[in-house]
């Protein structure tokens, strides 16, 4: 089976490119843009790794921390990576300690994350 | 700049597809057309077209009300474009009968702007928060009743679709949830829940429609614990309007497909006698 991204960015030039680029390493790749739709799409759907922006539009913080807590609830093995422009070492303190797997800053080019993407995938357990 | 709001793209006109699952009932040895449960798919091309994910994004949204007025309104105008008379089962959650004290009135409003009695619409109340505003939700339900809607428990028998929700409801229809539904024919403690819902159902006066029949197994196990009204892949998947017609007509008012599958269980084709 196919492993499975998700891809959660309120930017669709960056949710374009990343999908793009893991489609072509034959990921399947799921992009939202909501927090919402991001939960609904977990709720339903098994992912192998999930990326996602610390902030989102029209909400104020770091979201992203927060979907960390529901994706450890509902998917265990599921691995998570955040991507920031923002992010201080508190916040990635913060995060680290509620279980992300990596804490990236922005912009970072894509066969770098890639790189990240696939080590995570291999050493998630099955 | 962000994406537009997936919840915008949902509301806007023509965003929703509405499609027909045939609930078929068997008297006498006829089946015949008994309603039409009207399922709604998110705009296409998103993330939410499937309709699982449009109402699980709708409640994390909580957007529960405007969502299932939009998908009312849409269920009600792709409705009054079918030559047919039967019943309409339209889900709609509790916490919108909870929560949208105007939900009644909407209602009565956009069957009438299309021509269709409220005695054919029954509603089926999907339930996942316990937490609703109870005075409004009896409230909705005395106006609906009141003004000749019946109203179903969808999913019974799982999660928040529980006796509570029947003692609170007193609902009309009861469907049993797929989950007891599936592989019930090789399953005692399914077929024991089954017939506890239907004694129970039969003292109160109320119908049992049988969700996700996907077998002749199921559907055999089902008609001899006295299971009538049946709904599922065994006999249709939801239809568009024009596959539904196209049903129809080749089935006549009996539907031939039915009939079909009383033959596959070695029963008599009544429908050729």
């Amino acid at each position: 089976m196919v492993d499975r991204i998700l891809v959660i960015d309120d930017e669709e030039p960056i949710l374009f490119a990343i999908k793009e680029y893991f489609m072509t390493h034959g990921y399947e790749v799921d992009c939202a843009s909501e927090f919402e739709e991001a939960e609904a799409l977990l709720a339903n759907i098994q992912y192998s790794v999930v990326i996602a922006d610390l902030r989102l539009t029209g909400i104020n913080g770091a979201e992203g921390i927060e979907l960390v807590a529901f994706v450890r609830e509902r998917c265990p093995r599921t691995q998570i990576i955040i991507l920031t422009a923002y992010g201080s070492p508190e916040i990635e303190e913060e995060a680290m300690g509620r279980g992300v797997d990596a804490f990236l800053r922005k912009p970072i080019p894509l066969p770098q994350l890639a790189q990240i993407v696939f080590a995570l995938d291999e050493s998630r357990p099955r | 700049m962000g994406n537009p709001c997936l919840l915008d793209l949902i509301l806007a006109p023509g965003a929703l597809t509405v499609l027909f699952q045939p609930i078929l009932e068997y008297s006498e040895g006829w089946w015949r057309l008994y309603a039409l449960e009207c399922l709604v798919r998110g705009p296409k091309g998103t993330n939410v077209e499937a309709a699982n994910l449009l109402f699980e994004y709708s409640r994390r949204k909580r957007a529960e009300s405007l969502v299932d007025r939009a998908c009312v309104a849409a269920i009600l105008n792709e409705a009054s474009r079918l030559p047919l008379t039967e019943n309409l089962c339209i889900n709609v959650h509790a916490s919108t009968l909870g929560r949208d004290a105007n939900f009644p009135a909407y209602l009565t409003q956009m069957a009438g702007q299309h021509a269709i009695p409220l005695s054919r619409i029954t509603i089926e109340i999907v339930e996942h928060t316990p937490y609703w505003d109870q005075p409004v939700f009896f409230n909705a339900l005395c106006e609906l009743r009141k003004a000749g809607v019946k109203i179903a428990l969808d999913d019974f028998g799982f999660g928040q679709s529980n006796y509570r929700m029947v003692i609170d409801c007193w609902p009309e229809k009861l469907k049993l949830d797929r989950y007891i539904v599936k592989g019930c024919h090789a399953d005692a403690c399914r077929q024991a829940i089954i017939e506890s819902v239907m004694l129970f159902a039969g003292r109160r006066g109320a119908q049992v429609i049988a969700e996700g029949v996907e077998t002749p197994a199921e559907l055999e196990t089902l008609m001899s614990l006295g299971v009538t009204l049946i709904q599922g892949y065994l006999f249709f998947q939801p239809l568009s309007r024009s596959e539904l017609l196209e049903s129809v007509q080749k089935g006549a008012t009996h539907f031939t497909l039915a009939a079909n599958h009383l033959d596959m269980l070695g029963r008599r084709n009544l429908n050729e006698s």
